[in-house]
């Protein structure tokens, strides 16, 4: 994804069992933080079909 | 009919003042290659080419055309209203169509302008273009116009034929459209008529002279429909079809679409793609059956729709300009005259039983 | 190579005669320059119509999906790394298949010699390794080193890694070669700057699919991005539609591209479609040791797990 020009801060892998709720929350509000300090993304997202 | 003779000097200075009341759209190279595209002011047209990789049919059927328009925005008055999406087509003159090119939107123009049924999205289009066709001096390898009915210096479909002949191009005015154009560019200065007639005579033969692949369509009318269409070589035909899209992408006189919808949170478009009978889910039905689920259906109806079922609906020679794309750019090389030639020469009579 | 040709021809015949095999897949000489068109034989007679170029870049192994018939199939290295990969996939089995094997010295890439000429080629002609073009009025000859495919300059597979009977003896496989020079440029890039390297490369996309057709990977009884009830991928021209459909496809090809180059040379609008698979290819060679197609006993990476899996990109 990074290759393609994506920023490598919006996509995070985590391994979270079911049974660790609290690592599900810490990871949650972490990710929400982080992508929220990088501001709207605007690359590879379809608003609307672009089309002529 | 007018012929005009423009001096080269004339060339970006007449273009120039066409800037003023037509959009100007020509070839120009980007990459390897050229393609149609609207030209900026100054911007000339790049006439050193043999035809555009792509057609110029997307200039009247764009690849995607959005059709409808809605909104579920309750705030706007037009919302939960399904309604066209408002398109202008102010005077566009392509300067530069092959008329091979301009041959196929008559082709074209017979399925979306009929007394019954008109396409009002492709009718505005086509009807807002001025073609100022330039003849082929040098017909590549592949073309076969000569034998699909038109030709190097062909006129039907143009409004003006340029022949460039040197120091000056000769432009001959072949509508009132075409006149109009040539007057707003102040391209007005008659040539010798009867010398030009014959200058032009001339380069065309030696243009059509240039074209060697020509291949017989004349038994295509006769044949029996249902003994080609079991004719054993298709198997040998189709077999290194990769079933791409390819070759109806880049053709001038395919015109197969699908009409679907996309839309996104409160508002949405309905919009037509090109389409391609290559591609397996073409036919395939709402029940889930599919009449053409195996390549070599696809790959015979290709062909037979276009060198026979049309020659049989519209007595008129086949669906093909003979531009030459689809042999040039297929990936495995299947070429159209070859097959041509198999189903013209085609006689049940001949074929060995075993 | 040119020799290679009676060899083919001589294997296919003896291969049909005996009933070894109910067809032979090959080539035969194409109608515009530069190209040939795959095709078969079911008899000895049709072997006729074989032949054998620096032409033949076309993936045969693409015809293999889902046949039942005994098939002989000439394949060079890159062709016979797609076999191994199909017969790991069981679209075909390997008792099926007698596979002519062609140690090859690489294709000629036809986009980059008519780049080379202003005029149209009318023909090209090869001479060991000297490439002689045609024009109306022009003639040049060629190194074949300085116009092969990009694949196959930089090719080290070049001998098939299966085969049931070779039509000459191997030939030295490439040395020292940078395989990813090309991929190692983008990582060099900003995010901004690869983001719009690939927008460029994809604007001329026209969704023909002859990229995914040509490849014998992509075979799919239905491609993702014809997936309909519900809709996973736009078909129209929406940039975001184009660049999910490439890249989604180098994904599904992670860990099984041969770079046999099918898909770059079937583009008819000349996208360089290897960059999207040349990243995946090297990463499956730096994260798992693993090149594509090269023995049919080990199961890929993308298939397997193993506790020393790089997972250091797990937060």
């Amino acid at each position: 994804m990074e290759h393609m020009g994506i920023d490598s801060g919006r996509l995070q892998f985590s391994w979270v069992s079911s049974a660790e709720s609290t690592k599900f929350v810490d990871v949650v509000k972490e990710v929400t933080e982080a992508i929220k300090a990088l501001g709207p993304n605007n690359t590879f997202v379809k608003s609307e079909t672009k089309v002529a | 009919m007018k012929i005009f003779t423009i001096d080269k000097q004339n060339w970006a200075p007449g273009l120039e003042k066409l800037a003023d009341s037509y959009s100007l759209t020509g070839p120009v190279k980007q990459g390897q290659f050229h393609q149609f595209k609207q030209l900026a002011r100054g911007e000339l047209p790049d006439f050193n080419f043999l035809n555009t990789r792509l057609s110029a049919k997307r200039l009247v059927h764009p690849q995607t055309e959005a059709m409808f328009e809605y909104s579920l925005d309750e705030t706007r008055d037009d919302h939960h209203i399904m309604k066209e999406v408002n398109k202008d087509h102010p005077p566009r003159a392509v300067i530069g169509i092959r008329p091979c090119d301009a041959t196929a939107f008559l082709l074209v123009r017979r399925n979306f302008d009929t007394p019954l049924y008109k396409d009002p999205y492709w009718i505005k289009a086509y009807e807002s273009l001025v073609l100022v066709g330039l003849a082929c001096h040098n017909p590549c390898s592949a073309c076969f116009c000569t034998s699909a009915g038109c030709g190097p210096f062909h006129e039907e479909g143009l409004d003006i034929l340029l022949v460039d002949a040197g120091d000056n191009y000769l432009a001959k005015a072949l509508t009132k459209k075409g006149e109009k154009l040539l007057n707003a560019a102040e391209w007005d200065k008659d040539a010798q008529k009867d010398a030009a007639r014959q200058e032009i005579e001339t380069m065309k033969k030696a243009a059509e002279d240039k074209l060697t692949a020509f291949k017989n369509t004349d038994k295509l009318k006769n044949k029996e429909t249902t003994e080609l269409y079991n004719a054993p070589f298709w198997e040998e035909v189709a077999f290194s079809c990769i079933n791409c899209g390819t070759c109806t992408y880049v053709c001038p006189t395919c015109w197969c679409f699908d009409i679907q919808d996309e839309n996104r949170g409160k508002s949405g478009i309905r919009m037509r793609n090109w389409d391609s009978c290559m591609f397996p889910l073409f036919t395939l039905h709402g029940s889930g059956h599919n009449p053409r689920s195996n390549k070599v259906q696809r790959v015979r109806q290709r062909f037979m729709h276009k060198l026979k079922y049309y020659v049989d609906k519209y007595d008129n020679g086949i669906q093909c300009v003979g531009c030459g794309r689809c042999v040039n750019l297929c990936p495995v090389n299947i070429d159209i005259r070859r097959v041509c030639e198999l189903m013209n020469e085609y006689d049940p009579e001949l074929e060995c039983p075993v | 190579m040119i020799e290679y040709l009676e060899k083919i021809k001589q294997i296919s015949k003896r291969l049909l005669e005996d009933g070894r095999v109910d067809m032979v897949i090959g080539f035969k000489k194409g109608t515009v320059p530069m190209m040939n068109e795959p095709c078969f034989a079911k008899s000895s007679g049709e072997v006729e119509k074989f032949v054998w170029d620096s032409n033949c870049g076309i993936n045969l192994a693409n015809y293999l999906t889902g046949r039942n018939e005994k098939i002989g199939i000439v394949a060079k290295g890159c062709d016979s790394r797609n076999i191994v990969t199909h017969i790991i996939e069981n679209k075909i089995k390997r008792e099926q298949l007698y596979i002519i094997g062609i140690p090859c010295q690489g294709m000629i890439d036809k986009r980059r010699i008519a780049a080379m000429f202003e005029r149209e080629i009318q023909s090209v002609t090869e001479k060991e390794a000297k490439i002689t073009v045609q024009g109306e009025d022009f003639e040049k000859t060629l190194d074949k080193e300085s116009v092969l495919q990009s694949n196959c300059s930089i090719c080290i597979h070049r001998n098939p890694v299966i085969s049931d009977e070779l039509v000459a003896d191997p030939v030295e496989e490439q040395k020292d070669v940078d395989r990813y020079l090309d991929v190692r440029k983008i990582e060099a890039m900003t995010t901004g700057e690869k983001w719009q390297y690939f927008e460029d490369m994809l604007a001329p996309c026209i969704r023909c699919y002859a990229c995914r057709n040509a490849c014998p990977l992509c075979y799919c009884p239905t491609c993702f991005v014809d997936e309909h009830r519900p809709q996973w991928v736009g078909k129209s021209q929406d940039p975001t539609d184009t660049r999910t459909f490439h890249f989604l496809r180098a994904y599904h090809c992670a860990g099984r591209c041969t770079d046999c180059g099918a898909c770059e040379r079937a583009c008819p609008v000349d996208i360089p479609v290897r960059q999207f698979t040349k990243k995946l290819e090297k990463d499956c060679l730096e994260l798992f040791e693993w090149e594509a197609g090269m023995s049919l006993d080990i199961r890929p990476p993308l298939d397997t797990y193993r506790p020393d899996d790089p997972d250091d990109f797990i937060k």
